[in-house]
């Protein structure tokens, strides 16, 4: 394995990013094409170039307006699934003094800090730029950790905000959930075509045709995981323990995290992989997802940092 | 040929201005990071006199350390340029810790909630403060590693970039490091 520094991760994640929002269109797009081409009536080629065409603007526009909103909607989009609400000062002194502290020492902006109300200990990092930037807490590490442990962990979620991860994520988590959706939108169609229509003559090429594009989704969905590195998870942790000088804090705070990450109002995959270790009930028996799974085994996490110490 | 030394010089100029505007970058840099080191000495600040306030009614032995509180602060507010800032605002820090060690022989005066408030508020500025110098001085290393190196210094020694001092405790330090000095006469 290559070494790589914060500045390499920062880079890579900020061309992964454009890469993303460049290519995202001209997969669709290839996609509109491959659908109007295997659904047509007759092969006419010219014909079906004067459609796609015709069809060119309303793809982008729509995906665009679908991007802006994400984009400026994401964040309460996150609280709603995450269940998590914004954490006072007078609240929680505590916790504000070690954002503090961690952000001053590295000329950052200070990210808004949320809640989430949960006996179970996780915490995740969020937003796409300097006025959105924020950090989820729940009750549980909040109450369950010792200042030197919540304060590593906090400067885990700093670094992933440092290292420019969670714009990333957003960007792929809006991907990903436009070809969720749009692969929803083929099923639904398929089945009620079926319905109305009985055992029409285009009814097979049309299940063909909505079984490819939903099988391509879940390709660009895995591909997508993948190309985001998925080192970042050692990288962040990394950061922390050059952050606080204090890698045993954050590997100790792993210990007690690993014991109950659970949290319950979390049903998302895609909101899942933001968090610092996974807040889904995992599946014993070996599964396909697993194989994809967002986060690396915390015992190495703990291992590599114990090494640092 | 001329077009060939034409493009050489052009590219070497083009080099050139790059190095200064990452020299002037460096600076900024610093300077910013100087603005978030302002932000807690205001408010130490505007603690200083409550806390002189508190602890005047109960350590009637201590007037001539509150003085120098008092006066450390005032020439800290009236310092203008960073080096000046840094300067007094060490000797502020200093004051501020005998103060710290003194008020122990004040038992009353520990109790009191509105001086353990105070104490309070200023242990958690010291503690910004402290991030913010960390930030500071590592900016402070790199402009001056930055116009230290080679070619960068030759940039920078013509167009006055010159090395900036760190803001480390070092006088304080010491002074808090060595035993006082007790002398019978």
């Amino acid at each position: 394995m290559t070494y790589v520094g914060i500045q390499t991760q920062i880079r890579r994640n900020n061309f992964n990013s454009i890469l993303l929002i460049v290519t995202f269109p001209l997969v669709l797009l290839g996609m509109v094409y491959a659908f109007l081409f295997f659904t047509a009536q007759q092969k006419d080629p010219q014909l079906i170039n004067s459609t796609f065409t015709n069809v060119i603007p309303f793809v982008l526009i729509g995906t665009s307006l679908w991007f802006l909103i994400a984009w400026f909607f994401h964040n309460s989009m996150i609280r709603m699934a995450t269940g998590s609400k914004p954490l006072e000062r007078i609240d929680n002194k505590r916790v504000y003094n070690l954002i503090e502290n961690l952000c001053i020492s590295r000329g950052m902006k200070i990210p808004q800090i949320y809640i989430i109300e949960d006996d179970s200990l996780n915490a995740f990092a969020s937003g796409i730029n300097d006025s959105t930037y924020s950090v989820s807490l729940s009750r549980g590490i909040i109450e369950k950790l010792d200042d030197d442990e919540l304060e590593g962990v906090i400067a885990h979620e700093l670094s992933h905000i440092r290292n420019r991860d969670v714009r990333l994520m957003i960007i792929s988590i809006i991907f990903v959930g436009i070809f969720a959706f749009i692969a929803e939108m083929a099923f639904r169609s398929l089945r009620f075509g079926a319905f109305s229509r009985g055992r029409g003559k285009g009814n097979g090429a049309i299940i063909l045709v909505a079984i490819v594009i939903s099988a391509v989704c879940y390709l660009i969905a895995i591909l997508l995981r993948f190309g985001i590195s998925r080192s970042r998870e050692y990288m962040a942790d990394a950061g922390a323990a050059e952050m606080t000088r204090k890698p045993y804090a954050l590997a100790n705070a792993l210990r007690k995290i690993d014991q109950d990450p659970l949290i319950e109002a979390v049903q998302r995959r895609d909101i899942a992989q933001l968090f610092i270790e996974n807040p889904q009930p995992e599946e014993k028996k070996f599964s396909f997802s697993n194989l994809f799974s967002t986060h690396p085994p915390i015992q190495k996490r703990i291992e590599l940092l114990d090494q640092f110490a | 040929m001329i077009w060939i030394i034409l493009i050489v010089i052009v590219v070497i100029v083009f080099w050139l201005i790059g190095i200064y505007n990452s020299l002037v970058r460096l600076r900024n840099t610093r300077q910013n990071a100087f603005a978030d080191i302002d932000v807690q000495l205001k408010q130490r600040h505007d603690l200083v006199p409550q806390l002189v306030e508190t602890v005047k009614g109960y350590a009637t032995h201590e007037r001539e350390l509150l003085l120098k509180i008092t006066q450390a602060r005032t020439a800290a507010m009236a310092a203008t340029t960073i080096d000046e800032k840094i300067r007094t605002e060490t000797q502020l820090s200093a004051a501020l810790q005998g103060l710290k060690v003194s008020v122990e022989a004040y038992p009353d005066l520990k109790a009191n909630q509105n001086f353990l408030q105070l104490q309070e508020e200023l242990s958690d500025i010291e503690n910004k403060l402290a991030a913010a110098r960390r930030y500071f001085n590592a900016a402070t290393t790199e402009y001056n590693t930055g116009i230290e190196t080679f070619p960068a210094n030759m940039i920078a020694n013509n167009f006055g970039f010159r090395r900036e001092t760190m803001f480390d405790l070092g006088q304080e330090r010491t002074n808090l490091e060595e035993p006082p000095k007790i002398s019978f006469n």
